[in-house]
């Protein structure tokens, strides 16, 4: 790769990975939880 | 065509190269359709269409993974670079693997009579102002879009057409198709199915790209910060035995392009780093039959004068070298390509 190129590549890179383990993090985290089962089908004791 | 290239032939790596490949993806979605449907067997039509779209998203995922290693991995370590040779191939197939991803979600819909649903999905703009709930199939979109602009350029003729260094820049695009790849999964997939193996697959396959890019920039970084050059302008690059034979030491000008200066025997030359190929790093190549071999692909030039042996007509710049005070020392201005500039220096010992 060119000089350019490597350049480019730092500076992309880094940038790039911030933001996508930034939205990878917040998409786990604000996932809804899951949807409890009808009533219907939960054991009674 | 106005534009000249010569396309790579096949040979047996390249035979073996995509056997393993096909092999392994066939391997991979095999297993993944059959023990999908063991632990959670489909209970109607789109079920089953489910899980392959699964097994190939899965699949194309992790190749892009194993892509994106390939390079930091042949710099860190020289026993991966053949997973280098043919990779345009594997991603050729990442491309084909993921289009079948597409066709599967197609088919969703439309076992289902409902491909209008798909559009809805993608036209209810409000939605694009969310993050949860952001239609997450346009991500997948645009990523495979990218995966197809570098698919259909790989070919040698784009690779000439475009030059290297044009090539080289737009297939950079496939760092911003991962990043669509992982947040397509994380706002979609991820969303509704609450096992691990999601944020586990995306969390291992982003953070060993990351650690392995991460690991290779120190390196090259080292490299780069240039050799301190002498009141001449000339480069000092060691006793002439400091240069491994038949191999290259790198040195860099500050601000400049790298150099690579070879010794075979007691000759030494001097070429730019950057193969005319692909812009491979040609000092960490080997001199092979005479001739100064590119890692990536093979590319050979010749010490005396950066020329390809015939009938290839491809050039690397040269640079003037010099022995002064039992050091070897490199003038960073190059000259023009093909210029014959190597030197015979007296090696200790030999």
């Amino acid at each position: 790769m060119r000089r350019s190129h490597r350049a480019i590549h730092r500076a992309l890179w880094p940038a790039l990975a911030l933001l996508v383990g930034l939205g990878f993090a917040l998409a786990l985290a604000l996932r809804p939880p899951p949807e409890e089962p009808p009533a219907a089908q939960v054991q009674q004791p | 065509m106005s534009v000249g290239f010569r396309a790579v032939q096949w040979n047996r790596d390249k035979l073996i190269y995509d056997g393993v490949l096909l092999a392994g993806v066939a391997l991979y979605i095999g297993i993944f359709l059959i023990v999908g449907a063991q632990l959670d067997p489909p209970q109607d039509v789109p079920g089953e269409v489910d899980l392959r779209i699964r097994a190939f998203g899965s699949a194309a995922f992790l190749m892009l993974t194993v892509i994106l290693s390939i390079g930091p991995l042949a710099r860190l370590d020289r026993r991966f670079l053949p997973l280098l040779y043919n990779r345009r191939h594997f991603g050729v197939l990442t491309f084909g693997v993921a289009l079948m991803h597409f066709g599967f979600m197609i088919d969703w819909y439309l076992v289902q009579d409902s491909l209008p649903n798909l559009g809805t999905e993608l036209t209810t703009w409000p939605d694009y102002g969310k993050f949860i709930g952001f239609p997450f199939k346009v991500l997948g979109i645009t990523a495979l879009l990218v995966l197809f602009l570098m698919a259909a350029t790989s070919h040698d003729f784009w690779l000439s057409f475009l030059t290297p260094p044009v090539w080289k820049a737009l297939h950079m695009a496939v760092y911003v198709a991962y990043g669509l790849v992982v947040m397509h999964v994380s706002l979609g997939a991820m969303q509704f199915n609450y096992s691990w193996f999601l944020p586990l697959m995306l969390a291992g396959g982003f953070g060993t790209v990351s650690v392995l890019h991460v690991l290779a920039a120190r390196r090259e970084r080292a490299v780069d910060q240039g050799s301190a050059a002498g009141s001449d302008g000339w480069l000092a690059v060691g006793a002439p035995q400091s240069i491994p034979d038949q191999g290259a030491r790198i040195v860099v000008a500050p601000g400049g392009e790298r150099i690579a200066v070879f010794r075979d025997g007691a000759r030494i030359g001097a070429l730019s780093n950057l193969c005319a190929h692909q812009n491979g790093p040609i000092g960490e190549g080997r001199i092979i039959d005479g001739c100064i071999t590119c890692p990536w692909h093979g590319f050979q030039y010749r010490l005396e004068d950066g020329c390809a042996p015939p009938p290839f007509s491809e050039k690397l710049a040269t640079y003037r070298v010099r022995l002064r005070a039992g050091a070897v020392e490199v003038d960073p201005r190059p000259l023009p390509p093909g210029t014959p500039a190597a030197i015979d220096c007296p090696i200790a010992g030999d």
